[in-house]
């Protein structure tokens, strides 16, 4: 329906009515019309006005729709005065009203009735992300960035994620703003990005970059730049964090995948305890390897070759530096067939360890574990992202630790190099991809806000922030 | 109230006269009519003045109807128990328009309030909402019956014609006689047919219900079949979930069931190479129906997906596993390879009576398979693909495809 241009008057909007097909969802729907063409609100207001005559009562749902216009137009007095309405008129409020009223004053002059209402709201709910957007853009507008402090942190201690949005209007707001309390915090959200694997894009690069450079007295300069293979800042000559785990970290992760991964709810499900056992003791005979392979996801890189016969090249290519190899495969492999023919497989072991895993058995498993077991240089190869195993690890920690791991470790064979990392056309990474400061330098990795990038992916780009 | 209602009947009558002016207009330009309303109504307006309007009249009706209010809601108490509280929160969600219930029972607002997430309660609340609509739709069809039956009686009343019949009123309770006594025989003769029911713990509530339910499902179909199984429940704990669950639905019917339930495992009942686990995680794929074997079937719903979970506990205790010819027989197109209980009991019943594998796997859902495998499977997949490129409507790929496959000669 198309919203009329002026109020109307009752019998108007009866005839309206009328001709709509279905009556009783005819103010729902003007209404929604009206807030699509952000309809002057005399007309909206005229609607009500019948409304009102009409039933003697206004409907809740319709009220909520009148305020998202009167928000849509930031119309301030208005939104006050459906909010006294609706306050005397039902006990309680739903969140869906309590984000728009929060919203439509926090972008007023009466920014701080939206705090009240916050408080309002923390009374019977946890407080919505828009919420709490709202009030803290308000704040920081108003260069209350203390405040602004607050809430942040409050929002944080309730388990309510922010947007990067919120974040860079932190960034963009103490611009050129004094305080060493002020940059402890900001310092703060960058080691947030760090904790939890975040990257800004673009336009929030660019408004860390100004921040710094506009810290009086600072003498912060800041550089776009690309990281070499090798982990140094070509503008600064640093060398970037390196994609290791600690040993702790390490210690950790390897536990979690025996546990979580391996065994899970039940040993049965992936392999058996016996079977497990054997290969525990296999991989520990030998001890360590240097390349692990998962035999079979191998074997399938180019489909009209002999599977036998990839994995034989693979094999072949590795083996040529001396490494020590472990193979894994399942025990159909052994049986002569067209796929697995048993010369080229007799040969492959004289150049590597093979373990042969039953059937039904899930290799991956072992992989993870034979690799994690013989220490921090090993890498394995294979093209499964291995999603489904980092869905067993139990928390998100663990999981971050698994990435950065297997951003370091994981190879596969490409057509160009030899073997590279499975996220990208490149060597695996050497340096860790993520937030960094040595004090008196920052590296920052950022995308392009336009720029596809998955989830396994990492950013190219940096910001190289160093003082002088 | 009352003030509003009179300033309503004030207004009606005083802008009656216009409205019958306004229509007259109409009458005499039927062709504005199909022309923008809109725009019709904008032209009355500029000739008449909109001073009448007071466009927030509405506030006055608002607040006006209020104070009466005001005087009965300050006598109660402020502070609100945790679960009034819920209860408030529902009913402006109610009122918001969003999918909620309109009664909830003060057990299923402790199931809401004890949800873990925003996302569980909305999720349960809908649910709640979508089983209250069915129900309300339902009483109205009943409805519906009854007034047609009544109507008919009266019919029938009036003509009222004793009708002969040379044969008896087979009345059900005659129906469930034999279909006792062939239950009861097949307790005493039939092939064993194993409910697995120790996987509690892996599920929701929920799915212990849909479980149950599908259980006293399939059990009605073997009562009713020719040669039923002897259904045995092993790993049954009393006071269990699946034990509350299923005397909700049997009441005082559970403790007569011919059944055997048990809370053994059916190791200990039966040799060990006579047990055959049936899984869609299976490598072995069964071939024929063994009649001196006893099936298992796990008594589990999993709506999020657990793979492996029966194949380990199969593998755990050293058994034979097998799954159903999904594969060889049918041309699978969508959805997961487990079938309910109660088809997985239709399947074998059959199996068990003609051992025809395709009028067996009839039972399966018709939306997940395409048909039954006649060609040969590469044939058959060529077409399967066409199809599903047909609905994602690709049609010129197709036509491309049909074009490279089928050359005009």
């Amino acid at each position: 329906v198309q919203p009329p241009e002026k109020p109307l008057q009752a019998e108007e909007w009866n005839k309206l009515r009328e001709d709509f097909q279905l009556p009783e969802v005819f103010e729902e729907v003007m209404l929604n019309s009206m807030i699509r063409c952000n309809s002057p609100i005399d007309v909206a207001k005229s609607l009500l006005t019948h409304l009102a005559k009409h039933n003697g009562d206004i409907a809740y749902k319709v009220l909520v729709k009148y305020l998202t216009l009167c928000v849509q137009q930031g119309q301030v007095s208005e939104i006050l005065d459906v909010y006294d309405i609706m306050k005397a008129r039902f006990k309680i409020l739903e969140s869906g009203a309590y984000n728009l009223l929060i919203k439509g004053l926090s972008n007023s002059d009466q920014w701080r009735m939206a705090l009240t209402l916050l408080e309002e709201v923390k009374t019977s709910m946890i407080p919505s992300r828009t919420c709490y957007e709202s009030c803290i853009k308000a704040a920081s507008r108003h260069q209350e960035m203390k405040l602004a402090f607050e809430l942040y942190n409050e929002m944080l201690a309730k388990d309510v994620v922010p947007t990067l949005d919120v974040l860079q209007s932190f960034f963009d707001f103490s611009r050129g703003m004094k305080g060493a309390e002020l940059q402890k915090e900001l310092f703060g959200i960058l080691l947030y990005l760090r904790e939890n694997q975040l990257y800004p894009h673009k336009t929030f690069m660019r408004s860390i970059k100004l921040w710094f450079e506009s810290i009086p007295g600072g003498n912060w300069r800041g550089h776009l730049t690309n990281i070499k293979d090798s982990g140094q800042c070509p503008v600064c000559n640093h060398q970037l964090e390196d994609s290791n785990l600690t040993d702790e970290e390490y210690r950790n992760l390897s536990e979690r995948i025996i546990k979580d991964v391996i065994h899970g709810t039940d040993t049965f499900r992936k392999t058996s305890p016996k079977e497990f056992e054997a290969f525990q003791t296999f991989v520990e005979d030998r001890l360590p390897f240097d390349i692990v392979i998962d035999g079979l996801n191998v074997s399938h890189i180019k489909s009209r070759k002999m599977q036998c016969e990839n994995l034989f090249d693979a094999v072949n290519c590795l083996a040529k530096e001396n490494a020590r190899l472990l193979v894994l495969g399942r025990k159909h492999m052994l049986m002569n067939s067209s796929n697995w023919k048993r010369e080229i497989m007799k040969e492959m072991q004289n150049k590597a360890d093979f373990f042969f895993a039953e059937n039904i058995s899930e290799d991956d498993a072992f992989l993870l574990y034979a690799t994690l077991r013989s220490g921090k240089h090993c890498r394995f190869v294979t093209r499964d992202f291995l999603r489904d195993h980092k869905a067993c690890l139990s928390d998100t920690l663990t999981r971050h630790l698994f990435r950065k791991w297997q951003r370091g470790h994981q190879i596969v064979k490409s057509k160009k190099l030899c073997f590279s990392s499975v996220f990208s056309q490149q060597p695996a990474f050497r340096y860790d991809c993520v937030v960094q400061t040595t004090g008196d330098t920052w590296h920052i990795p950022y995308k392009n806000v336009f720029e596809e990038k998955y989830s396994y992916q990492v950013p190219r780009k940096w910001l190289c922030i160093q003082q002088k | 109230m009352h003030s509003a209602n009179m300033l309503l009947r004030k207004t009606v009558s005083s802008v009656l006269p216009f409205a019958a002016q306004h229509g007259m207009k109409k009458d005499l330009f039927p062709l504005s009519r199909t022309l923008s309303l809109s725009h019709c109504l904008k032209q009355d307006k500029s000739c008449e003045p909109s001073e009448k309007l007071d466009l927030d009249e509405w506030k006055k009706v608002m607040r006006s109807g209020l104070q009466e209010e005001v005087g009965e809601t300050v006598s109660e108490p402020k502070e609100l128990s945790s679960l009034a509280a819920a209860r408030e929160t529902l009913e402006m969600w109610r009122l918001a328009g969003r999918a909620v219930p309109e009664n909830i029972s003060e057990e299923q607002l402790k199931t809401f309030m004890e949800c873990p997430s925003k996302s569980a309660k909305k999720k349960y609340l809908k649910y709640l909402h979508v089983k209250e609509l069915y129900k309300k739709s339902d009483k109205r069809k009943m409805d519906e019956k009854r007034e047609r039956r009544l109507e008919a009686q009266d019919q029938a009343s009036e003509t009222d014609e004793t009708k002969k019949s040379s044969f008896l009123c087979m009345w059900s309770s005659t129906m469930d006689k034999a279909y006792n006594w062939r239950a009861a025989q097949s307790m005493i003769f039939g092939q064993p047919l194993v409910f697995d029911m120790s996987y509690e713990k892996e599920m929701s509530m929920r799915e212990v219900t849909n479980t149950v339910r599908q259980i006293v499902m399939s059990e009605s179909c073997n009562r009713r079949s020719v040669d039923p199984f002897h259904i045995h429940f092993c790993n049954f704990k009393d006071d269990s979930l699946y034990h509350r669950e299923f005397v909700k639905h049997y009441r005082e019917a559970w403790s007569k069931l011919l059944i055997t339930v048990t809370d053994q495992c059916y190791t200990e009942i039966f040799p060990k190479d006579k047990l055959i686990y049936l899984t869609a995680d299976s490598p072995k794929v069964m071939k024929t129906f063994d009649h001196d074997k006893i099936y298992i079937v796990g008594s589990m719903v999993d709506k999020s997906i657990k793979t492996g979970v029966s194949l380990a506990r199969a593998k755990r205790l050293g058994l034979e596993t097998a799954a159903l010819p999904l594969e060889k027989y049918l041309l699978w197109s969508t959805g997961a390879k487990n079938l309910t209980l109660d088809q997985m009991m239709h399947i074998l019943l059959t199996l068990k009576d003609t051992a025809d594998w395709k009028k067996a796997l009839e039972f399966v859902p018709k939306r997940k398979y395409c048909g039954f495998v006649d060609k040969p499977v590469k044939e058959l997949k060529k077409t399967l693909e066409l199809i599903n490129t047909l609905k994602r409507g690709k049609r010129q790929e197709v036509e491309k495809q049909f074009a490279r496959n089928y050359p005009k000669k």
